[in-house]
């Protein structure tokens, strides 16, 4: 008997190349950041290998003696499933702001457990100093040290020159994400807006729990392509 | 016994080109559309937009290459392994077979999202249903992967160990309870069946073989992932609409902390790969709390119960929560009384 095409076999094969397609347009946009830490950015190579494979093999064995036809029901299962890849490429880039940072932990368990301050000081050494004696001892005695630290505004309720300079760590994935901060002084009286990145620089002071920097210069910048640290 | 996904219409059942047509112009109309509205709507001036989405996408990236992995492994198994392999296994006396069953998870390093398909053809090929269960419970907590990733969580703090061994310890005898509560359940009562599921024969030639392992490939990742979708939609909801100061001092209570945390680990829906270090930034919770959190979250969480009950029965999928909510419930109450 000749084997024919199965519209059910092909509409699965392609609703499978939908998700395949999502993968490989992450891995090539350079997108994986947005989504994902750079501890778990392989799942995306795998899931476009995997997703490949599995439309490939769909649609050349889709072909067969007796044809299932595709039914309403199935086609609206199929199109649920591709809607997500259908929302994923056509959100543009976008990160975590402000709106989150009320709905998340601090990070100091994950800063804790990855490593005490040493080298460049950056925001995930400052979840350390709030989690861990030893980290915070280490800090301290960096009290003063000039430091460059980019993050996003977020609002510090009733100082005028001053905002919190926050940063979402991840571990695996966005879902994930706890806050690390610090409260940056002697910035310009709302010269700068909620969700704004900026790079600041100055000394630092840790005091207990409360880390300040003092401005010494604030610049605007742009989300950098990985908006999430990583511990 | 083995069984075939692909969908087989039964006569009368066959929809016609009237409605198989509008449904797909309505289907292609409906994906252009969202396209043109997450577009248009611009999610960047909507904060809650822009996070529902972000999470969302976030949760679906993470796991699919586990549900796709997971199926993969699932379709070798259905073509590769005959169901007499099983049969052997079902052999062993039933007080054997559980823990047989969990051990047997340490080998498996993926998270939760993929252990269920592969528990499903494990069963489906005549694997007991209560180790199938037990596998697919521990699994996700036991293996070298989330074990290591526990230690690294807990890294220079006095819990380590206990979270460390305490959490492998917890994952072994909450999945082996479930497995043993579940012991008199038959394999007729644990799987949903699919749409036109038929039976086929185990072996074929190496035409036929490469043919079922694409069509098993596809019918179980297609299955898993609209479950998926389901249940990352509620936790990306959850994470965008109920403030976290909300969730905390309702954990904060005595009492109530270790029910808390395990809500707290449903509504999250992380990955057993990541949870550890999530659960390690609540420093505010002692180490039962966290256990509490590390161990029900991999098992029962909104998107795993959105694959549940799309794999197995209501009743099953019942049993289970409420099997795996209690023993880890008073299995961290004792750490509770011990450690706090």
């Amino acid at each position: 008997m000749r084997r024919t095409f199965s519209g059910s076999r092909v509409a699965t094969g392609l609703a499978l190349g939908a998700w395949a397609g999502l993968f490989w347009f992450l891995l090539v946009s350079d997108r994986t950041s947005l989504y994902l830490s750079s501890r778990t950015a392989w799942l995306v190579p795998l899931g476009a290998v995997i997703a490949s494979i599995a439309t490939l093999g769909r649609l050349a064995t889709a072909r067969v003696l007796h044809p299932e036809p595709l039914g309403a029901r199935e086609t609206w299962l199929l199109g649920a499933m591709v809607l997500p890849v259908v929302v994923l490429l056509a959100l543009p880039p976008a990160t975590l702001g402000s709106f989150a940072v009320d709905r998340r932990s601090s990070a100091s368990g994950i800063g804790s457990s990855a490593r005490v301050v040493s080298g460049q000081i950056d925001l995930v050494d400052i979840a350390a100093a709030r989690a861990v004696v030893d980290a915070e001892s280490a800090l301290r005695a960096r009290a003063g040290e000039r430091v460059t630290i980019e993050g996003f505004v977020t609002e510090e309720p009733g100082e005028a020159d001053r905002f919190q300079l926050t940063r979402f760590v991840i571990t695996c994935c966005v879902a994930d994400a706890t806050i690390s901060y610090v409260t940056v002084v002697d910035a310009p009286p709302g010269g700068f807006e909620t969700d704004e990145w900026v790079r600041v620089t100055g000394p630092i002071y840790p005091l207990g729990s409360d880390i300040l920097v003092q401005a010494e210069s604030i610049e605007r910048i742009d989300a950098p392509d990985e908006p999430y640290l990583t511990p | 016994m083995a069984l075939d996904v692909e969908p087989r219409v039964t006569q009368g059942s066959m929809p016609s080109q009237a409605r198989r047509g509008p449904a797909l112009l309505w289907v292609v109309a409906l994906l252009a559309g969202t396209a043109a509205l997450v577009r248009v709507a611009d999610p960047s001036s909507l904060p809650w937009l822009r996070n529902l989405l972000i999470v969302f996408g976030s949760l679906l990236v993470e796991a699919m290459p586990f549900i796709l992995l997971g199926a993969t492994v699932s379709a070798l198994i259905e073509v590769l392994v005959p169901s007499s392999a099983f049969a052997r296994i079902a052999l062993l006396p039933r007080g054997l077979q559980v823990p047989a069953a969990a051990v047997a998870g340490v080998a498996f390093p993926v998270c939760e999202c993929g252990s269920v398909p592969v528990a499903r053809r494990l069963a489906a090929k005549g694997l007991a249903p209560s180790a199938a269960v037990t596998f697919m419970l521990a699994a996700p907590i036991v293996n070298p992967v989330v074990v290591a990733s526990t230690f690294v969580a807990y890294r220079g703090r006095d819990t380590l160990w206990v979270m460390v061994l305490g959490r492998l310890a917890l994952g072994f005898l909450v999945a082996m309870t479930v497995g043993w509560v579940m012991g008199r359940i038959r394999s007729g009562e644990l799987l949903r069946a699919r749409m036109g599921e038929t039976a086929t024969s185990d072996r074929g030639p190496a035409e036929g073989r490469w043919r079922r392992f694409f069509s098993h490939l596809a019918g179980d990742a297609v299955f898993m992932t609209r479950f998926l979708i389901v249940g990352a939609a509620l936790a990306a909801t959850i994470q965008t609409f109920v403030p976290r100061s909300i969730v905390d001092s309702v954990a904060s209570l005595p009492i109530l902390s270790l029910v808390a945390m395990m809500a707290l680990a449903f509504v999250m829906s992380l990955c057993s790969e990541s949870d550890a270090f999530v659960a390690a930034s609540f420093t505010a919770f002692g180490p039962a709390s966290q256990l509490a959190f590390l161990v029900f979250g991999p098992m029962v969480d909104l998107k795993l119960t959105a694959l549940y009950m799309g794999t197995y029965r209501r009743g099953f999928v019942r049993a289970v929560v409420i099997a795996a909510g209690t023993t880890t419930l008073v299995a961290t109450l004792w750490i509770q009384v011990i450690w706090g």
